[in-house]
C-alpha cells in the first residue's frame, strides 16, 4: 500500500513539475510576479487549460503520427536498434512492473513474469551500452557556489533544464544498476529471507526512481524537440 | 484546659480517624479486587503441581460398575478406565478428545486420513468419515451403525467415538450386540502405557472377538482374555457369567489377571508414560512405502532429533491433540497450537507470518532459506519441500496402519496391499497454499440420482450379484475337492494360460506364473508335485494293453472326489478318447462315450447328455484375466454386476466407481464409462517424515523442480481400482496444484538460460556500476576544482 501511495505521489510530483517548467518557460505570467500563490494560481489554470487542449487535440492517429515522427527512427542502425530495445524494454518493465505491484494483491507472476525478467536482462544490456557511449555527453557539473543562505531559495539554486536533464540521466542510470542489482543478488544463494525481503522493496522503489528520472528526461526531451530553434536527441549539447 | 478545647481534639481526631476510613473505603472499592479465594480442590481435576516425574500408578481395578475387581476371585470382570483411571483424571473431559470425539465434535479441522471400507470382493474401496471431510461418506448416511463401524475399524480405535456409543445409540439399533461385547472406552494404555506388553494385536484380536469390554485388559497386558463375545446368544449378558453348557465354542470371554502385578491390597501397578512413546502413536498411525525394507527406512528428522511425537502433538486432560497445522489455532480458538506449527517452532511466525511466537523451541533451528525466492513462502507450505518421499515419476506408493491394517501380527496375515495409497501429490489446501498429500482413489457400487452417487455397502452388493463376485470361490471349491483324492505332496491346480492356479485356505485360489508358458496355452486340470505339473486326466489309449495300471484307480477316486463338490451341476465324468467314465450305482464305469460326447474330452460334469467343463469358461476367463494383477473385477463382471442392481436401484441408475471413472450400462448393453465428482481421489495432507535439510527440495538448486520435465510438476498420476480396466483417469501433478502446466513447462526450461542470464546481469551490473562511480568521480573532481571541464 505505501508503495502505491509513494508511487502515485512522486509520479504526479513528476507531471508537475515538467508541466511548471513548461509553464514557466513558455508563459509571460510565469514570470510577472513573485507570489508563490499568485503563481500557483496562475499555474493551475494554465494546467486546466492545457489539459483540456490536449485532451481534444489527442487522439490515435495523433500519437501514431507522433510516434512515426520521433527522431529515433532516423538515427543510424545500431543506435536505432538500441534505443528501440532500451525504450521497448524499458516501458515493458515499468507497465507490466507498476500494473501488477500498484493493481493486482498477488504481484507479477506468470507469464507476464517471465517476459518482465527477460526484458530485465535485455535493459541491462541496453543500459551499460547507452551509459558507455552517451555518459560523455552528461559529464557536466555546477559551478561552485558560494555558501550563502540564497542557496535556499529555489530560484537561485541555478536548477536549469540541462542540469535537471543531466541529473536525470545519471539517476535513470544508477537506478537502473541498482534494479540489475535487485534482480541478480536474489537468484544468487547469498540472501536469507530478511534480504529477500528487503531486496524485493528495494528492487519496487527503484524502478520507481528510474521511472520518474525517464519521465523528467523524456519531458524536457519533447518540451525542447518541440520548441522552435533548440536541437533535439540524446547528443546535443545542453550544458 | 477548656471543655470546649479539650473537645476539639478529640472530635479532630474523630473526623481525621472517619476519613481515613472513608478513604481506605474508597481505595478498597478502586484497588484491584481481591483474587478470589482457590477454589476447593477437585479430586477429578488434579493439577499439575510442578513435579516432572509421574507418580507411581499403584491402583485398585475397578470395573464398569465401578466394583473393586480382586484379582483372584472367580470370574472377575475386566478393568474399566472410566472408573480405575477417572478418580484422577475425569474421564468426560478425556473423551472431548480429538481421538474420541468423532462423533460429537462440532468442528472437523483439517482433513485427515479417512477409513476406508475395503472389500476385494465386490471392489469396494469406500472413504469414510465421522467428520465432514471432502470426498468422505458420513456411515450413518450409509446404513453402517456405531456397531458395524467398530467391527470394521476397532482394530485400530483407540476405544471411545464409535466403539462407546451412547445409550440411545446402542438402543435405537437393537440388532447391536453391545449388550454381549460390551462397550470399548477410551483405553488410556493404548498410549499411556509404558510397559513392553501393550500389544496392538491382542486389542485387534479381542475386537475382533467382539470382546470389546475386555480388549483393553487383553492388550494392556494386564491379563489373559479367552472366549468370544462373537459366539454367544445375542441375550447373553455379563451378569449371566460363564456358559456353562460350551466350554469348547461358544466360550464367553474371561479374564485371568497377572497376579504378580499385584499387591497384596489387589492393587495393579500401571507402568505409565507421559508423554506417550512413539511406538503408541505409529501403532496406527504407522505409514511406509510399500516395497521399502525396514532396515533402510529412515525415521522422521525429527525423530532422530530425538523429539517425541507428543513433543509438538501435545494436549492436556482435554486431549484436544495439536496437530500441528497452520491455522489451527484460529480454527480451534487454542492459540498455543499456533507455536507448534513449522513456522511457529522454527521461525516463529503465526499462520499470517507475523512474528508473534516464541521460536525455537526444544532447540529447532532457524533454516537460512539462503536464495529461496519470497514467492515459495507465499504459495507452498514447509511440508512441501521437507516432507515425505521426493517426488517421483510414478509417485510412491505407501501402506498406512489404519487402511492396509498394519502392526496387527498372528497367526493370519492381516495387512493387505490394497488400498493403493500415493503420496506425495501436491495441491492446495483450505489456506491456499500448495502441500503435499496422500491420495487414494475411491472405488465403489452406487445409484445415481441426477448428479448424486449413493454408495452401497458391499454386503448389499454381495448379496445382489451372487455368484458373478465368486468365480475363484467356485474354482476353489473344486480344487478343494479334488484335493481329497490326492497324495499329501501333491496340490490339485487349474492351469490357464501362463498362471497356474492353486486353492489357499481363505477359500480363495493363489495364482502363481510358470515361467515360460505362453498366454494362450489351453485349459487344463492338473496337479502339482514340487515344480511339476501334470495334467490330471492324461491323454492315453484306454484301450491299449500297456497303459497304466493306476489309471483307472485315480480317476475312481477323482470322480469320487468331485462328486462331493455342492452345487455341482451334474455328475462327474471324465472322457479320454471316447472312452467315458462314471459313477454308475456307486461303481465305476468305463464305457464308450456316446456321440454326443464324442469331442469331448478331459473331466466334466454330465448335464443333459452332455460334458460341460468343471468350471465355466467365465470363470477361468475372469482369473486368468485378473491372475497377476492386483485387480479383483473384470469389465464383464462390473456389466452384468451393474444389470443385476439396476433392478433393486428403481429410478437411480446403478454404476460403479473406480480408477477415477464412473462406469454405467449403456443404451446397448456396453459398459460405459465417464467422468464423474465421485470419481474424484480423495486427498488429505501429510506432514511426515521429514526429511532433513539436505534432501529437501531445493536442495540441489531450482531445477529440482523448475525443469522442463520435473516430476514435481509434471508427474502423471494414474486412477487405481479395482477394476482391471485401461479407462482410467490419468491426471498432470500441475493439475492439482491449479497452475498452468504450459507456464511450468516453459518457465521450467527458462531455467537451462539462467546460468548464462545470471552472468550477463552480473557483467552488465559491473559495467554499469563501474561506470556510475568513475561519473561520480569525475563529477566529485570537477566539483574540487582538482578536473577542469574538456
Amino acid at each position: 500500500m505505501w508503495f502505491t501511495i509513494v508511487t502515485v505521489l512522486v509520479v504526479a510530483a513528476g507531471f508537475v513539475g515538467l508541466a511548471f517548467h513548461r509553464f514557466w518557460t513558455t508563459r509571460e505570467e510565469a514570470r510577472s510576479t513573485l507570489l508563490y500563490a499568485e503563481l500557483a494560481k496562475r499555474f493551475s489554470a494554465w494546467t486546466a487549460l492545457r489539459t483540456v487542449q490536449m485532451a481534444r487535440r489527442a487522439s490515435p492517429r495523433a500519437w501514431w503520427d507522433y510516434l512515426k515522427g520521433l527522431p529515433l527512427w532516423r538515427e543510424p542502425l545500431l543506435e536505432k536498434w538500441l534505443s528501440i530495445c532500451l525504450y521497448g524494454s524499458f516501458l515493458y518493465l515499468a507497465a507490466s512492473g507498476f500494473f501488477f505491484a500498484i493493481f493486482i494483491p498477488r504481484g507479477l507472476f506468470g507469464f507476464p513474469l517471465v517476459a518482465h525478467v527477460m526484458a530485465g536482462g535485455l535493459f541491462a544490456v541496453c543500459l551499460v551500452i547507452t551509459v558507455l557511449f552517451k555518459g560523455r555527453d552528461f559529464i557536466t557539473v555546477p559551478k561552485p557556489a558560494h555558501l550563502t543562505l540564497t542557496l535556499l531559495d529555489p530560484r537561485k539554486m541555478g536548477i536549469t533544464p540541462a542540469r535537471v536533464r543531466l541529473w536525470a540521466f545519471w539517476t535513470f542510470a544508477l537506478a537502473g544498476f541498482l534494479l540489475t542489482i535487485s534482480a541478480l543478488l536474489p537468484m544468487l544463494p547469498l540472501l536469507r529471507t530478511p534480504g529477500q525481503k528487503f531486496m524485493f522493496e528495494f528492487h519496487r522503489y527503484s524502478a520507481l526512481a528510474s521511472l520518474v528520472a525517464a519521465i523528467v528526461f523524456a519531458g524536457l526531451e519533447i518540451f525542447a524537440a518541440g520548441r522552435p530553434g533548440t536541437p533535439a536527441g540524446l547528443g546535443a549539447d545542453r550544458s | 484546659m477548656s471543655a470546649a478545647g479539650r473537645a476539639f481534639p478529640r472530635t479532630g481526631a474523630g473526623v481525621v480517624l472517619a476519613l481515613f476510613v472513608l478513604a481506605a473505603a474508597a481505595a478498597g472499592q478502586t484497588a484491584a479486587p481481591a483474587p478470589a479465594p482457590a477454589p476447593a480442590k477437585d479430586q477429578k481435576h488434579l493439577g499439575w503441581n510442578g513435579d516432572r516425574t509421574v507418580p507411581v500408578h499403584l491402583l485398585p481395578l475397578r470395573d464398569e460398575s465401578d466394583e473393586l475387581i480382586v484379582p483372584t476371585e472367580t470370574d472377575p470382570r475386566p478393568y474399566s478406565a472410566r472408573f480405575t483411571c477417572g478418580p484422577c483424571h475425569d474421564y468426560a473431559t478425556v473423551r472431548g478428545g480429538w481421538h474420541f470425539s468423532a462423533l460429537t465434535a462440532d468442528k472437523s479441522g483439517r482433513p485427515g486420513e479417512p477409513w476406508l471400507l475395503s472389500d476385494p470382493r465386490t471392489g469396494t474401496v469406500l472413504p469414510l468419515s465421522y467428520r465432514a471431510w471432502p470426498g468422505s461418506y458420513d456411515p450413518d448416511a450409509l446404513g453402517l451403525t456405531a456397531w458395524d463401524f467398530t467391527l470394521l475399524f476397532g482394530r485400530h480405535l483407540p476405544g471411545g467415538g464409535p466403539a462407546e456409543p451412547s445409550d440411545e445409540e446402542a438402543l435405537a439399533h437393537p440388532e447391536a450386540r453391545w449388550n454381549v461385547s460390551g462397550k470399548a472406552e477410551a483405553n488410556c494404555l493404548a498410549c499411556h502405557n509404558r510397559s513392553g506388553r501393550q500389544d496392538h494385536s491382542e486389542w485387534a484380536k479381542q475386537v475382533l472377538r467382539e470382546n470389546l469390554r475386555w480388549a483393553a485388559t487383553a492388550a494392556g497386558g494386564i491379563g489373559e482374555v479367552g472366549g468370544m463375545a462373537s459366539r454367544l446368544k445375542e441375550t447373553w449378558d455379563i451378569t449371566d457369567g460363564p456358559n456353562l453348557d460350551d466350554h469348547e465354542w461358544a466360550v464367553a470371554p474371561f479374564v485371568t489377571y497377572r497376579t504378580v502385578d499385584f499387591d497384596s491390597k489387589h492393587r495393579y501397578f500401571f507402568d505409565i508414560i507421559y508423554p506417550p512413546a512413539d511406538e503408541r502413536c505409529l501403532a496406527c498411525h504407522s505409514v511406509s512405502p510399500k516395497d521399502a525394507a525396514q532396515w533402510s527406512a529412515d525415521a522422521d528428522v525429527h525423530t532422530a532429533a530425538g523429539l517425541k511425537c507428543a513433543d509438538c502433538h501435545r494436549n492436556d486432560l482435554g486431549h484436544a491433540i495439536v496437530r500441528g497445522y497452520e491455522g489451527e489455532a484460529a480454527e480451534t480458538g487454542d492459540r498455543s497450537a499456533g507455536a507448534f506449527t513449522c513456522r511457529g517452532c522454527h521461525l516463529g511466525e503465526n499462520a499470517e507470518g507475523e512474528k508473534t511466537v516464541v521460536p525455537g523451541r526444544l532447540g529447532a533451528p532457524y533454516p537460512k532459506h539462503t536464495g529461496i525466492p519470497l514467492v515459495h513462502f507465499k504459495r507452498l507450505s514447509c511440508t512441501v519441500c521437507h516432507s515425505g518421499p521426493k517426488p517421483n515419476e510414478d509417485f510412491t506408493r505407501v501402506r498406512t496402519s489404519r487402511a492396509n491394517r498394519l502392526g496387527i501380527y498372528g497367526v493370519a496375515t492381516w495387512s493387505t496391499d490394497v488400498p493403493a495409497i500415493v503420496e506425495p501429490v501436491y495441491q492446495k489446501g483450505g489456506d491456499h497454499k500448495i502441500g503435499p498429500n496422500r491420495l487414494v482413489w475411491p472405488a465403489f457400487w452406487g445409484k445415481k440420482s441426477g448428479k448424486t452417487v449413493t454408495p452401497l455397502l458391499p454386503e448389499v452388493v454381495d448379496k445382489i450379484a451372487g455368484d458373478i463376485l465368486k468365480p475363484e470361490e467356485r474354482l476353489s471349491l473344486t480344487l478343494v475337492a479334488l484335493s481329497q483324492a490326492l497324495a499329501e505332496d501333491e496340490i490339485p491346480v487349474l492351469v490357464s494360460g501362463k498362471f497356474v492356479f492353486a486353492p489357499n485356505v481363505d477359500g480363495g485360489i493363489d495364482a502363481a506364473e510358470e515361467a515360460g508358458a505362453k498366454a494362450d496355452r489351453a485349459v487344463f486340470w492338473g496337479l502339482r508335485a514340487g515344480q511339476e505339473v501334470r495334467p490330471l486326466a492324461p491323454d492315453f489309449d484306454p484301450a491299449a494293453e500297456d497303459k497304466d495300471p493306476e489309471i483307472e484307480t485315480r480317476f475312481q477316486s477323482y470322480l469320487q472326489a468331485l462328486g462331493t463338490v455342492a452345487g455341482r451341476p451334474g455328475e462327474p465324468a471324465i472322457v479320454i478318447r471316447k472312452t467315458l467314465y462314471r459313477f454308475v450305482d456307486g461303481f465305476l464305469d468305463i464305457s464308450e462315450a456316446p456321440a454326443e460326447l464324442a469331442g469331448a474330452a478331459g473331466p466334466g460334469w454330465l448335464v443333459e447328455g452332455k460334458l460341460v467343463p468343471l468350471a465355466p469358461d467365465f470363470d477361468v476367463r475372469t482369473v486368468t484375466a485378473k491372475a497377476g494383477t492386483e485387480q479383483t473385477l473384470t469389465e464383464e463382471q462390473v456389466g452384468l454386476v451393474l444389470e443385476a442392481l439396476s433392478k433393486m436401484t428403481g429410478d437411480s441408475e446403478a454404476v460403479y466407481i473406480s480408477g477415477g471413472r464412473m462406469f454405467h450400462r449403456a443404451k446397448d448393453g456396453t459398459l460405459g464409462a465417464a467422468a464423474s465428482p465421485a470419481a474424484a481421489p480423495v486427498v488429505w495432507p501429510l506432514a511426515h517424515d521429514v526429511r532433513p535439510a539436505q534432501q529437501s527440495l531445493g536442495w540441489k538448486g531450482c531445477t529440482d523442480c523448475h525443469s522442463g520435465g520435473s516430476d514435481f510438476f509434471f508427474g502423471r498420476i494414474k486412477g487405481t481400482g479395482p477394476l482391471l480396466t485401461k479407462r482410467i483417469e490419468t491426471r498432470s501433478a500441475s493439475s492439482f496444484m491449479g497452475l498452468g502446466g504450459l507456464f511450468q513447462r516453459v518457465f521450467g526450461l527458462s531455467f537451462i538460460v539462467r546460468p548464462a542470464f545470471k552472468l550477463v546481469l552480473g557483467i552488465a551490473a559491473f559495467i554499469a556500476g563501474a561506470l556510475l562511480v568513475i561519473a561520480g568521480l569525475v563529477a566529485l573532481g570537477r566539483f574540487a576544482g582538482f578536473l577542469e571541464k574538456r
